[in-house]
């Protein structure tokens, strides 16, 4: 029967997929997320004052408050007591951060709030400018001319991306995302070939189904389950961002976590063959550490490039790792969240990823066939020129 | 019939198998019968296709058994596997999915076997709090649980209690009568004479006998003789002319009488010797015609 791999499959993702140590696991990780998630909307929920306002000539100046603050991104929110003494006790509580009396007192706790302060004092400096002039006998139109003056324009010598810090921040999430997932996948890929070997469970499998059918079974069940845990936590980032109304929610969120899952899949089936192999070849589970170091060794420091990559996406290392399929998976995607990789570039890496991956399986496979029913110590050479099973 | 057709296969410089045939008919219970080592795995493995041959092939029905014909065969490793942490149900209904049968077929059928085999109440527990023996009847379970057309059974019975003989015995049986081939290895050879018409005598990769259990012992030429004295001295029968003492018993010993010794001589001298409790003359056993034809 062709497609027996899906079976496999299946067994891979539903087996694992209610393992209690996944689940809680997976739980941990939706509550830390949404944890920090939250906490940072609450933190760093942008600058926000609550003005009191007394007497007319207060409220005429409230508005244009509110509109200058918006204009430096700061929010103001105007409380309008019935008379000083309310205000006073408004300040006094807390429940203000500043009264404005009668236009011509600001009126505070302690610390002045600086922000507030001086967009106050700059409304108000106009103010009393443009009532100076009026008294002068300008016509009002000829003094709001006059005022209406253009701010300085503000020029930097590089280009400035206001959302570059923020992507950084998301770009470092996903590197650290995609490395623990891959990590943690691959490590199942081994360990699932290293049990099944251990447990002699795979002569009764092989005796019933080929050995590529079960290696493509397991590692396509294992990536699904990768793929669907990682979209979950996606979702779930994503929704919960949304619904606290954070200011910390780029708009290229969404993109991001795009990236993130499409580099799974690339990165994924890319190592997944060599982490079957790093499984085949052992004996004992105990020693699948040993046989994985290769693959550590190479993730890990494709991470750290991917980390370096997010300061600096512009490097020549960063340039070169990210076409690099080994290293791709975890240096690409912080370049396209950053702006830095060009189209061609993002179609070549993931060209050599797949060329890779489709270059890399029949000699995993082929390794993987050989090594999984051979017990005792393997080595790769051997087990390469040895004859078949 | 199951055919094994000149079957060759070496391991670096050990060989394993050297031309071995050997052919079970639909309906019968062969046993195959070898020293350890002697290549009854390989060849087995090989009828499964976990391993190649360099030469030979296994055809069933006449036709080369191919990847498809396979998954219509049962087979009990040597080395048991189960996946130790799941449910045993589970396992059963996995295995029968992978022979190709439908999900709700599939769990019929896992439902069953573990009625048939006795540990249908550990049925939702994970294989590795079961005992060795319920394991063990698991792992059958797994050999069977898509109704095979062949069974390959590396040595079932080790490990299972008496009772456990019996349930396996019985399921062979019925097996074999439903038409399934079924080709078991074991050391337990009063078990395989007991259950079994033919037998396949292999060592050191080549098959040193074949046939029904009936024609190897009337093919011995040996003449046998079971002798019980009580009281006698040890080693009474070592000095008789003609008489070879083939296996000691606790009070006695099973002799072999060679050229031109005398049943009616060796009755005399065990007179001589003791009370005689038992005299017959008897037919080689399994063991003894084992025995003799690994020793050449």
């Amino acid at each position: 029967m062709r497609g027996v791999w899906r079976v496999v499959a299946r067994r891979e993702f539903v087996e694992r997929g209610r393992d209690r140590g996944f689940i809680i696991s997976t739980a941990i990780t939706l509550l830390v997320l949404v944890g920090v998630i939250v906490l940072t909307s609450v933190l760093g929920r942008g600058t926000r004052f609550d003005l009191a306002v007394v007497g007319e000539a207060s409220t005429a100046m409230g508005d244009e408050i509110v509109t200058a603050a918006a204009a430096l991104g700061i929010e103001v929110d105007l409380l309008e007591p019935a008379d000083v003494a309310a205000a006073e006790r408004a300040v006094d509580d807390g429940d203000a951060d500043a009264a404005l009396l009668n236009g011509e007192r600001i009126l505070v706790r302690s610390n002045p709030p600086e922000q507030l302060v001086a967009v106050i004092q700059a409304v108000a400096l106009r103010e009393r400018s443009r009532e100076a002039l009026v008294r002068t006998g300008l016509s009002g139109s000829e003094v709001d001319a006059a005022l209406a003056q253009p701010p300085l324009p503000v020029e930097s010598l590089e280009p400035l991306d206001a959302r570059r810090r923020e992507n950084a921040v998301v770009a470092f999430v996903g590197v650290l995302a995609l490395y623990g997932q891959l990590f943690a996948y691959g490590y199942w890929v081994a360990a699932g070939v290293a049990e099944e070997k251990a447990s002699r469970v795979v002569e009764v499998l092989l005796a019933t189904i080929r050995p590529s059918q079960l290696l493509r079974g397991k590692i396509l069940g294992i990536g699904m389950l990768g793929l669907a845990q990682l979209l979950l936590i996606g979702v779930v980032g994503l929704g919960t961002a949304r619904l606290v109304g954070s200011l910390a929610f780029p708009s290229g969120a969404i993109g991001t976590v795009g990236v993130v899952l499409g580099w799974f899949v690339l990165g994924f089936f890319f190592y997944a063959g060599l982490f079957a192999v790093a499984g085949s070849i052992v004996t004992r589970q105990e020693d699948l550490q040993t046989t994985m170091t290769p693959l550590t060794i190479v993730i890990v420091a494709s991470f750290f490039v991917g980390i370096n990559a997010v300061q600096d996406p512009g490097s020549t290392l960063a340039t070169v790792a990210s076409v690099i399929p080994p290293s791709a998976p975890l240096v690409m995607p912080s370049r396209i969240v950053l702006g830095e990789a060009s189209a061609w570039s993002i179609l070549l890496s993931a060209s050599a990823s797949i060329a890779a991956t489709v270059a890399l399986v029949p000699v995993a496979t082929k390794i993987y066939s050989r090594a999984v029913l051979r017990s005792g110590r393997i080595r790769l050479r051997q087990v390469l020129r040895a004859e078949r099973p | 019939m199951l055919e094994l057709i000149g079957l060759s296969r070496r391991f670096g410089h050990v060989v394993a198998l050297d031309d071995v045939s050997f052919a079970v008919a639909e309906g019968e219970i062969v046993g195959f019968v070898g020293p350890n080592g002697a290549g009854k795995t390989t060849a087995m493995r090989i009828v499964l296709g976990v391993l190649t041959p360099d030469a030979g092939e296994v055809r069933w029905r006449g036709a080369p058994v191919d990847a498809a014909t396979r998954r219509r065969f049962g087979y009990l490793p040597e080395e048991r596997g189960l996946y130790p942490k799941m449910r045993v149900l589970d396992q059963l209904v996995y295995l029968a999915r992978l022979h190709g049968f439908a999900s709700d077929e599939a769990r019929r059928r896992a439902e069953r076997t573990v009625e048939l085999l006795g540990v249908a109440e550990r049925r939702r527990d994970r294989a590795e709090t079961l005992s060795l023996g319920n394991q063990q009847r698991v792992q059958l379970a797994a050999a069977l649980v898509h109704a095979p057309e062949v069974l390959v059974l590396d040595e079932p019975f080790s490990g299972l209690d008496p009772v456990g003989v019996d349930v396996l015995s019985g399921v062979l049986r019925e097996q074999a009568a439903e038409g399934v081939p079924v080709v078991f290895s074991s050391h337990q050879l009063e078990l395989v004479e007991r259950l079994c018409e033919s037998v396949v005598l292999i060592d050191r990769g080549r098959v040193l006998a074949s046939g029904r259990i009936a024609d190897l012992r009337a093919a011995d030429p040996r003449r046998l003789v079971r002798v019980e004295v009580a009281g006698a001295a040890p080693g009474w029968a070592r000095g008789l002319a003609g008489v070879r003492v083939l296996e000691p018993l606790p009070e006695g010993a099973i002799l072999e009488l060679t050229d031109h010794a005398r049943e009616r001589e060796v009755l005399d001298a065990a007179r001589e010797a003791g009370e005689v409790r038992h005299f017959s003359v008897i037919q080689p056993s399994l063991t003894e015609i084992f025995r003799r034809a690994v020793q050449r």
